[in-house]
């Protein structure tokens, strides 16, 4: 890439939002020493060149979308956004601002709010427009369609109204509904200019400073057609978010069924034109000069003044160029069209009059030149009769980055001499695009010292400017690095450690807590960094609680509810701890026993996210073609831990636990008395839950709230306890170590361990009363060489749900318990099998019995003795208890 | 009360609110909207439910037999009625004649023996409305109202079909019965324009101009019976007349056109709602001024007045090349033809007018744009179908020929006009560039042409060229378009 020699100035900056002005939007318009400038916000500011000072300010009720400037009518036209299209004149307000600043000269600028009065079409729909000497054209979308509207300004001294609707056509490009939601397309707005004939084009000042131009023969006709260019119709040409280029004649604006209802059916031709479709936005239409003119034709004014410019380009935000010139060539007579791709994304761009266009990316402004003949090494060389476009083009760098603004001073007389430019950060310069071989004089005077040294001052800040935007890219690629490898060490720690300690572990605990005045149980996670690396912002821990469904369940699908927290920095060596409200004592059921599981996330998005910020998009940091990167599902998930929540850990203790007395647990009441009791009908509305507990629904109808409370008891051999149970203190007995090992979990076991208790009461999280009471017994008729000590764990709750998920929480110990101590080796003592084979034929013939029960109690058959009966078998069926051994 | 379960006493109220309601809605969107069609059928499914029996799933037609079968409350039948009256509105804008036979065949309960084309008016003449109670909740547009106007939408609809159709006499005898019917001054004159056409066609053309000239007393703004006068005093052959309508109805279009006459608050359901097909839009669409100028130069040329043809083409001219204030209609369906033909027929009203300078001055501005256009050699593969159409011409290639066509007839005209000077030399000069044009076209048949079938529209086009001159000496200049040969080339 060829660099330009060229000296840029920092004329002024503007105020910019925290991200950086985003391009489409701003603009900026120079004509003789004014330069209007608006930087997509609500201002529009009119900066002296030569007075090198800010002279106004306007300020709209709306984002300014687009300026454009009648220099002959000395006005301003403003699009703001949703608004519609405001009309300023310059003289009127010059005076304005002499009458209101008395002293001349010593407040630079002042702001002018601009009212509704200004505004000459009030149309929120707008997109865009141009002008062209007395005419306004609009670009509006409004009921799926985009409108073009020509209206003709009127004297203001003799009409009311500031225009006059002239003709109307509306139009769908082809895509355009289905992208309505597109953020590609609804990020740009349409562009929209006028080409004008040789012959039919007004002023050319003012074609031009509305970015018109005026395109000479035969490149006219060949692409609009003779009637355009025999009506001497400027054509509108209208670039669309959706990358088509379309052409109307300005004077055929009119579709064949003038405004009728019916133009839906028979407008298939509407005059619109598709020139071309460069299937992205389209950002920048213009026209370039590209062949100089003849000797003898320079010569003559007349002719020099007329003929416009001989190619037409068009370019879209990801770089595609179509240019469109005239084939010299005898055999055919069609216009070449030629794709060219830049670099992009592209910015914005600018024409003048010469060969040369100016586009600007991120990083750089670029020139193009299609004039390839001229800059041939060898011109001779070069086949005449293929004199068209350049196959090629090579951009020449200017060096100077993120500008969203370009435009050609007018100021220049003859080429393009100068360029303005507005900066992401909101710094208008202007770059001299004269050649530097205009002198490198030998001795430098005093002036010439001084404006060389200006030079050089500006060119360091342009470099600085450029330094501190790639600075801040690499910076952001770094911290992404950085964060990046943060996160391996993380993902390698914890998967090299699988079993042992963890340099990252959670804590799950439950405990009850008094919340809005209501006691909750909540789960608190304790996330503890001992490893030596931080976690940075960007990871996420999530805790997923599962209720295991009961085997009992009717319908046993699996929930799973999934909270995260972020976060935000994890230093090593600290915790972070959160907490969850699992259910209120009084809310909603709680399904217990719960799994919980800990995992750690880290959303690679994030990283891509803040290492591509408003510049740059995903796929510059990642191919499209990364593998396993898809843009829905990058992330790293470790999972940390899991636990289980059963009613154990959630169990109130009440304080009336008497030490050391064993509290009155009743035997298992007479079934008869049980009848009776439900015959008798008592309802006791503290029972509710046994509802979900074992029976069929059927045994509603028994009024099953009355029945006994439930007792289950568990025998594990002490011998088996007193292994496990080693770490207890000696002193305490036996018993009551056994009933702080279940509890251990619970919140309330220090009370505990303080007490030396053996039997504690408890309230489950639905309110449902539960008693432990842990005893030691002698089991005889079991084995042979005499009674074998046991602890006897007794279990009772009026909830039979209640009693049977204690009773589930007590085995699932239990069984962790034996399962270490067979790890371990200690062989179970010698057991009278008979015995044994007896309990089980027995609890066989038991659960034959409850069979046969339970489908007479689907049948449903006299429902309430079969259910009581089948309460009855039930308890057989657990008696005798279960014996650990 | 969407929310509150239907029940017969609040229905009669819920259905004036529903039946006022889509009446603004109407008259809001200047149109029928769509979406009135469901809010019809819920309020019907709503009745249904009030007498316990379910809708759903019934198409609206289905719903209406049903409603209309079932609901038998006396307090329910002018709230139905007043309905239905919306209903077939609605369906009579959307051009669904039978399901509005179908519906008033219903609602008057009457079976009526006669054809189809006078089923639905009689029906609708059956049709008694009954009558409001003191107490009935207040509508904003009577039944009685829209009765009247759905007769003349009718009336009028049906009318413009047989119209359309070539059932003259029908369309005829229906849109009298519109023009009788209660319509806007507008509407009424279209109703007049329609039957002129219709008496035009039949051979009538004295009646013709009588409906005409009643459109025009209606309302003036209906021009389009100004361009249909002029159309039959040419049939009749009174060129006077023609001319002065033309340029009568040049000096309308000069004028903008004035906004829609204000509209009665009353009658928020108009016949302009109801009716508007394809058809009626393409009669009454408004013609461009250039369209009008074109055709009074054109008629004053063939009917000899060549010193004002010359001014219309002048003002054509004008017109044509002015500033985008004046817009051209450049689509398909314009009267004007290809921008440089007009040109050719202004050079040769010029000409004839003994205005050579004049003429080859136009002719130079065609020439000039159409040099850079025309290839050194303009080779062209055709064939000839079964029919002996030319195919294989691609649209690119068709536009150069036409230029090439345009171009040597415009050296034709300067070599004339040149005569007509007596510089016999530049005369010959321009003769031979017309030539020299025409011999830029090569024309290779690509050997589908069957032998036993030889193309019988372009007989001058095998050989050389030397049938072009022929084609284009006989396009007398000014009687007829430049290249008649040509267009069954180009269609």
């Amino acid at each position: 890439m060829a660099h330009l020699g060229h000296r840029v100035d920092y004329l002024a900056g503007f105020c910019c939002p925290v991200g950086g002005l985003a391009a489409g939007k701003p603009r900026v318009l120079c004509h003789e020493n004014e330069i209007y400038l608006s930087n997509s916000s609500e201002f529009v500011y009119v900066y002296d060149q030569e007075g090198k000072l800010l002279k106004t300010i306007y300020k709209f009720p709306d984002q300014v979308w687009h300026v454009e400037l009648l220099p002959f009518r000395r006005q301003l036209y403003i699009l703001c956004a949703r608004n519609g299209i405001y009309c300023i004149s310059l003289d009127q307000q010059s005076r304005l601002m002499k009458q209101t600043d008395g002293e001349e000269g010593a407040c630079p600028s002042s702001v002018f709010p601009i009212d509704s009065d200004a505004c000459i079409f009030p149309d929120a729909a707008l997109c865009a427009f141009t002008l062209l000497n007395d005419i306004v054209v609009t670009l509006s979308q409004a009921q799926g369609k985009w409108w073009l509207k020509l209206h003709e300004f009127l004297d203001p001294e003799q009409e009311s109204l500031p225009c006059r609707q002239i003709s109307q056509v509306g139009f769908s490009t082809c895509d355009q509904t289905g992208d309505e939601g597109n953020a590609l397309s609804s990020r740009f707005l349409p562009v929209l200019c006028c080409a004008s004939s040789p012959g039919g084009a007004g002023p050319e000042e003012g074609l031009w400073c509305s970015g018109g131009f005026v395109l000479e023969e035969p490149l006219f006709s060949l692409l609009f057609g003779i009637d355009a260019a025999m009506l001497n119709s400027p054509m509108l040409l209208c670039g669309f978010p959706d990358g088509q280029l379309c052409c109307v004649p300005l004077k055929a604006l009119s579709s064949s069924e003038a405004d009728d209802d019916c133009s839906d059916v028979a407008g298939q031709d509407p005059p619109m034109k598709v020139l071309h479709h460069l299937e992205e936005p389209v950002v920048f239409i213009g026209a370039l000069r590209t062949e100089h003119r003849a000797l003898d034709d320079a010569d003559d004014p007349q002719l020099f003044g007329d003929s416009g410019c001989d190619c037409l380009v068009a370019v879209g935000h990801c770089g595609k160029m179509v240019a469109m010139k005239a084939d010299r060539r005898e055999e055919a007579k069609i216009p070449e069209v030629r794709e060219y791709y830049l670099q992009g994304p592209i910015l914005c761009a600018a024409c003048g009059g010469g060969s040369r266009m100016y586009y600007s990316t991120h990083s750089d402004i670029s020139a193009v030149d299609l004039d390839w003949v001229s800059n041939a090494s060898d011109p001779e060389s070069v086949d005449n009769s293929a004199y068209v476009l350049p196959p090629v083009l090579s951009p020449a760098s200017l060096s100077i980055c993120s500008v969203v603004a370009l435009s050609l001073s007018s100021r220049a007389s003859e080429g393009d001499s100068e360029l303005l430019a507005l900066s992401a950060k909101g710094r208008l310069m202007s770059c001299d695009l004269c050649s530097p071989d205009e002198g490198h004089p030998a001795s430098l005077t005093p002036e010439r010292a001084d404006q060389r040294i200006k030079e050089l001052l500006s060119g360091i800040g342009n470099v600085s400017e450029r330094v501190s935007f790639l600075k801040k890219a690499v910076d952001q690629k770094n911290r992404a690095l950085t964060s990046l490898n943060q996160v391996l060490n993380v993902s390698a720690a914890l998967l090299s450690n699988l079993d042992g300690q963890r340099p990252l572990a959670c804590t799950i605990t439950a405990s009850w807590s008094r919340l809005l005045l209501r006691d909750t149980l909540t789960v608190s996670c304790l996330l503890e960094n001992s490893s030596d690396c931080t976690l940075e912002q960007g990871w996420t821990l999530c805790i997923q609680l599962f209720t295991s469904p009961c085997a009992l369940d009717e319908d046993p699908a699996e929930s799973a509810t999934t909270y995260t927290f972020p976060i935000a920095q994890l230093l090593p060596g600290s915790k972070r701890e959160v907490t969850l409200p699992l259910g209120s004592a009084e809310g909603t059921k709680l399904e217990l026993p719960l799994t919980i599981s800990c995992a750690l996330y880290y959303s690679l998005r994030e990283i891509l996210d803040s290492a591509s910020d408003s510049y740059e998009s995903l796929d510059d940091l990642l191919p499209d073609d990364s593998p396993g990167l898809s843009p829905d599902k990058e992330g790293i998930c470790l999972p940390l831990s899991e636990c289980t929540i059963d009613i154990l850990q959630c169990l109130r203790l009440e304080d009336s636990t008497v030490p050391g007395a064993a509290p009155s647990i009743a035997t298992p009441s007479d079934p008869l008395e049980t009848f009776l009791k439900a015959a008798r009908g008592q309802p006791d509305p503290s029972h509710e839950d046994v509802r979900d507990s074992l029976l069929p629904k059927a045994l509603d109808t028994l009024g099953d709230t009355c029945l006994p409370p439930s007792v289950a008891s568990i025998k594990v051999a002490s011998e088996l306890l007193k292994n496990a149970l080693k770490n207890f203190s000696e002193e305490t007995p036996l018993c009551c170590a056994a009933l702080q090992w279940l509890l251990a979990e619970n919140a309330a076991v220090a009370a505990l361990r303080s007490q030396d208790v053996s039997a504690v009461r408890g309230l489950a999280p639905d309110g449902g009363e539960v008693q432990l009471l842990v005893r030691e017994v002698a089991v005889d008729s079991l084995c042979p060489a005499g009674p074998i000590q046991a602890v006897e764990i007794l279990i009772q709750s009026p909830s039979l749900a209640d009693m049977c998920r204690v009773h589930q929480a007590v085995i699932r110990r239990i069984q962790t318990l034996v399962l270490e101590q067979a790890a371990q080796g200690s062989g179970p003592p010698d057991l009278r099998m008979q015995y044994l084979n007896q309990i089980q034929a027995n609890h066989e013939m038991l659960l034959k019995d409850v069979q046969s029960l339970r489908d007479r109690l689907c049948l449903g058959e006299e429902a309430g003795t079969t259910a009581e009966k089948l309460l009855d078998v039930y308890r057989q069926l657990r008696n005798p208890s279960l014996i650990l051994l | 009360t969407a929310g509150l379960p239907a029940a017969l006493p609040s229905l009669s109220l819920e259905l004036t609110v529903l039946y006022n309601a889509l009446l603004f809605a109407v008259s809001e969107s200047d149109g029928l909207v769509e979406g009135e069609a469901e809010r019809i059928s819920h309020g019907l499914i709503r009745v249904l439910e009030a007498c316990g029996v379910s809708g759903q799933d019934l198409s609206t037609e289905e719903l209406w037999q049903k409603v209309l079968q079932d609901v038998t409350a006396e307090e329910m039948r002018a709230p139905l009625h007043r309905l239905g009256a919306l209903q077939g509105a609605v369906w009579l804008a959307a051009n669904c004649l039978g399901s509005v036979t179908a519906l008033f065949r219903l609602l008057s309960g009457t079976k009526v023996m006669l054809g189809a084309l006078y089923r639905l008016l009689a029906l609708l003449k059956a049709w008694s409305v009954p009558a409001e109670g003191d107490a009935s909740p207040l509508v904003v547009q009577s039944t009685k109202d829209l009765k009247e106007i759905l007769w003349t939408s009718a009336a009028f609809l049906q009318g413009l079909q047989g119209l359309e159709a070539g059932n003259l006499s029908a369309a005829l005898s229906l849109l009298q019965e519109a023009a009788a019917g209660f319509c806007s001054k507008r509407v009424l004159a279209q109703i007049y324009t329609c039957i002129g056409c219709c008496t035009q066609q039949m051979g009538k053309p004295q009646m013709a101009l009588q409906h005409l000239k009643r459109a025009l007393q209606v309302d003036f703004q209906c021009l389009s019976a100004l361009s249909q006068a002029a159309a039959v005093y040419r049939q009749l052959g009174e060129t006077d007349a023609e001319l002065d309508a033309l340029a009568l109805l040049y000096k309308a279009l000069e004028t903008p056109a004035q906004e829609a006459v204000s509209i009665d608050p009353c009658f928020l359901i108009r016949t302009e709602l109801l009716v508007h097909t394809p058809a009626l839009a393409s009669l009454f669409s408004r013609s461009h001024p250039s369209e009008v100028k074109y055709s009074l130069a054109q008629r004053c040329l063939q009917a000899g007045r060549v010193g004002q043809a010359v001014e219309h083409y002048l003002d054509l001219l004008a017109l044509l090349q002015e500033g985008p204030q004046h817009q051209v209609p450049l689509h398909g369906r314009s009267a004007l033809p290809r921008t440089p033909e007009v040109f050719l027929e202004a050079a040769s009203a010029l000409e004839q007018h003994g205005r050579h300078q004049d003429a080859i001055a136009v002719c130079e501005e065609i020439i000039g744009r159409t040099g850079d256009l025309i290839p050194e050699t303009l080779r062209i593969e055709w064939s000839c179908g079964a029919g002996g159409e030319v195919t294989g011409i691609l649209p690119q290639e068709r536009e150069s020929l036409r230029c090439v066509v345009w171009r040597a007839a415009a050296y034709l005209h300067q070599g004339r006009a040149w005569t007509g000077l007596g510089d016999s030399k530049e005369a010959i000069t321009h003769f031979t560039r017309c030539l020299n044009v025409l011999l830029r076209v090569q024309l290779v048949s690509t050997g589908t042409v069957q032998p036993a079938r030889p193309p019988t529209t372009l007989p001058a086009w095998e050989g050389p060229p030397w049938g072009w001159l022929v084609l284009l000496q006989g396009s007398e200049p000014g009687k007829h378009r430049q290249g008649n040969g040509w267009q069954c080339l180009g269609d």
